[in-house]
């Protein structure tokens, strides 16, 4: 206790010295809380983007597996090659609920694309070569010889045109949106319903190669916003064929007519990236062909934060410079505190305080001293970082915002609720896929929250004991009576 | 009977055996001091006279627990020093008072020889009182207790310091040249307080000096020159 006594009776006898010392952790608290401050906005813009995008997991070829011994300057390697793609299992959508049955899985999704041709429409083209838009990223099937790609969703989720802005509805009925993902309805590209002056409501009718008939109603026209087309001299639109409808319509066709074949792009939600290759392994398992691999979304999902990184990264930079120059100054002013004390050092040791006890004086007087300004400083530090923090997050909350919008106008203007998009509320969910909603700090506990204050007390009271070495070094090394000879 | 048992007969606090203190850097054979043994008994008051040079310093470090002796051994109330917690010792056992006071100037006469009371981690409700009583015994007066040592004289800092050093009423009191800056009535007086620990309080009074008035009022008196001399024929 009395250790506590005399801390505090020097530090009211040395004011000078400790307001200093007061005022440069003062500063350094500042400076920390700010950075800290500046590293939570940026830690939690990077999560909001994170969760913004589910942590999806696709299932595509293993092409630098496949490409392996083939040489494609020879016809026997080109041969090899395509007899190894057309023996590659495909999988169903059997196969899929199967896969997606895993503790990694959250939930899924997956886009059914089969072929037909027209019956009452015809196909818009005017070049002969002008081919529907094929998907390009699962296994096809001779879809390019139909007059249309028929592809069923299995949710909105899974309308990753119509969340990403490159299809966007011009026309809607009042229900489309209650009866888009159960019986024949279709959405239609508005270049092809002009080309067969089809309006909303109107029945189509496509067949197969065979001859089935397959009527769908239009409940929806939609226009595609890419302004570059597969072949530059057409004047139709990649998607001016594609017809939309929903996953279960697909699979009634395909479960009718074993002639038809569909390609399936399933999109599984995971818990955690980690969980990949684990998962991976379980998808083998299950059955699917090992020269497909999966792959993530992790790295698309982190491409609108690498500026907030750098700031992130600037910031532990500028922290540790702080620190350094800090830690230095302390345990300068601390040496020279030491030296100008010897006497006192030695008159304790003299009347018995044990080294220990005294050193414990001496940090118990610098922590005292830096609990104040620590408090101090994480005040001052927490007020500006609120005004720093908002203004880091400014541009992240305008393009939330502008993002949020125009999803809801991709879908024909209709506000996201009901589906799984609508994830509206609390801060770091979010409305639309890609961009999570950022809000504006409210309150200074938002920016400086426990976890910054606990992060300050740390680095504090870290920099207090580093810099105390020098003087508990020194006690150590004292002789009471060199000392006082000395004074003598 | 072993040693201990007979220094116990003759009620023998301290014993100093064949002692010998050499700095760590120094030559082989270049002692501070040198085999020297001294028994110190209760009640007594002695002197330990000498020039400079003979050691005489060393051998308060080494009494006070200050040093360690490089060999021999010294032996306090039956227990080697060396087996002994050296700051405990100091803060229980024995009270030292130097030529220059040591006081802490920062700090009132009373928060002196209040700290050191805490530091020896003595019991007591009232403290104050205990040191205000403690000065009035060295002759201060209560006025004296809220002052800070740095402005009493050389002979009412000496006072406060053997207040200190009585704070946790140890059983041995040492002093280094405690009258050396004092005139010499103050040094009567300081005497007469030393006198009184020794023959009074049963406490045994060590007093380093050089001064032969002191060495003339005490009951014993070692000459470490003495001693260094016959050790050297």
């Amino acid at each position: 206790m009395y250790i506590l006594k005399n801390a505090w009776i020097s530090i009211k006898r040395n004011k000078g010295r400790n307001i200093l010392i007061g005022i440069i952790i003062l500063i350094i608290a500042s400076a920390c809380t700010i950075t800290l401050a500046i590293k939570n906005t940026a830690t939690y813009l990077i999560n909001s983007y994170k969760s913004a995008y589910d942590k999806e997991v696709t299932i595509s070829f293993d092409r630098t597996n496949m490409m392996k011994g083939f040489d494609p300057s020879q016809a026997e390697g080109r041969e090899n090659a395509k007899e190894k793609f057309d023996n590659i299992a495909s999988y169903t959508v059997n196969d899929i609920e199967s896969f997606a049955n895993s503790k990694y899985i959250e939930s899924y999704y997956y886009t059914y694309s089969i072929g037909l041709n027209g019956n009452n429409i015809e196909k818009a083209e005017i070049e002969s070569n002008n081919m529907p838009n094929g998907f390009g990223r699962g296994k096809e099937n001779n879809m390019s010889n139909t007059d249309f790609t028929l592809t069923g969703y299995s949710s909105k989720d899974a309308m990753s045109e119509f969340i990403n802005g490159t299809y966007t509805m011009s026309e809607i009925t009042d229900n489309a949106w209650d009866v888009a993902f159960d019986g024949n309805y279709a959405f239609i590209n508005e270049e092809l319903a002009s080309y067969n002056n089809l309006n909303l409501n109107d029945k189509i009718i496509l067949q197969s190669e065979d001859g089935n008939t397959y009527e769908f109603e239009i409940i929806g026209i939609f226009k595609e916003n890419e302004e570059e087309t597969e072949a530059p001299l057409s004047m139709f639109s990649n998607s001016a064929n594609k017809i939309i409808t929903n996953a279960s319509a697909i699979t009634n066709i395909t479960s009718n007519n074993e002639n038809i074949k569909g390609t399936l792009y399933p999109t599984f939600i995971i818990d955690s990236y980690d969980s990949v290759e684990k998962l991976q392994e379980e998808f083998y398992k299950k059955g699917l062909d090992e020269n497909y691999i999966l792959q993530t979304n992790e790295e698309l999902a982190l491409s609108g934060v690498s500026s907030i990184k750098n700031i992130s990264s600037f910031a532990t930079t500028f922290l540790t410079l702080t620190l350094i120059i800090g830690g230095t100054v302390l345990l300068v002013i601390n040496m020279i505190n030491i030296r100008e004390r010897k006497y006192e050092i030695g008159v304790l040791r003299t009347i018995g305080v044990s080294k220990l006890k005294l050193t414990m004086q001496f940090v118990s007087e610098l922590v005292i001293v830096s609990l104040v300004a620590l408090i101090l400083g994480a005040g001052i530090g927490a007020i500006s970082s609120k005004g720093i923090s908002n203004s880091l997050l400014e541009n992240e909350i305008n393009s939330s915002n502008e993002r949020t919008e125009e999803i809801g106008k991709n879908f024909g203007g209709e506000n996201m609720k009901g589906g799984m998009l609508d994830r509206g509320g609390e801060r770091g969910e979010m409305h639309g896929k890609g961009m999570p909603i950022i809000e504006a700090y409210d309150s200074i506990d938002a920016v400086v929250d426990i976890k910054v204050l606990l992060e300050l007390l740390g680095i504090g009271l870290s920099l207090v004991l580093i810099s105390s070495i020098a003087s508990m070094i020194s006690i150590q090394r004292f002789s009471p009576l060199t000392i006082l000879k000395e004074r003598s | 009977m072993t040693n201990i048992e007979k220094n116990n007969k003759k009620n023998i606090i301290l014993s100093i055996k064949n002692a010998s203190y050499r700095y760590s850097d120094a030559e082989e054979d270049d002692y501070a001091l040198k085999d020297v043994s001294f028994d110190f008994e209760s009640g007594k008051i002695y002197a330990i006279k000498g020039r400079s040079g003979t050691g005489k310093t060393t051998l308060l470090s080494l009494i006070s627990g200050l040093e360690r002796c490089t060999e021999g051994e010294i032996i306090f109330d039956g227990k080697s020093l060396k087996d002994m917690n050296l700051d405990k010792y100091r803060n229980s056992d024995i009270g030292i008072v130097f030529q220059s006071y040591n006081l802490l100037p920062f700090m009132t006469a009373s928060e002196n020889i209040i700290l050191s009371m805490d530091v020896s981690g003595l019991k007591i409700k009232n403290k104050k009182e205990k040191a205000i009583e403690l000065m009035e015994k060295v002759g201060l007066k209560e006025t004296y207790k809220d002052r800070k040592v740095l402005r009493l004289s050389g002979g009412e800092q000496q006072r406060v310091a053997i207040a200190r050093s009585l704070s946790y009423n140890p059983k041995m009191i040492i002093a280094d040249e405690p009258t050396g800056n004092l005139d010499k009535q103050t040094e009567n007086e300081i005497l007469e307080i030393f006198k009184k620990l020794a023959h009074e309080e049963n406490k045994c009074v060590i007093i380093v000096t050089h001064s032969q008035n002191v060495c003339d009022a005490v009951d014993v008196t070692y000459d470490l020159k003495k001693v260094k001399e016959e050790k050297d024929k």
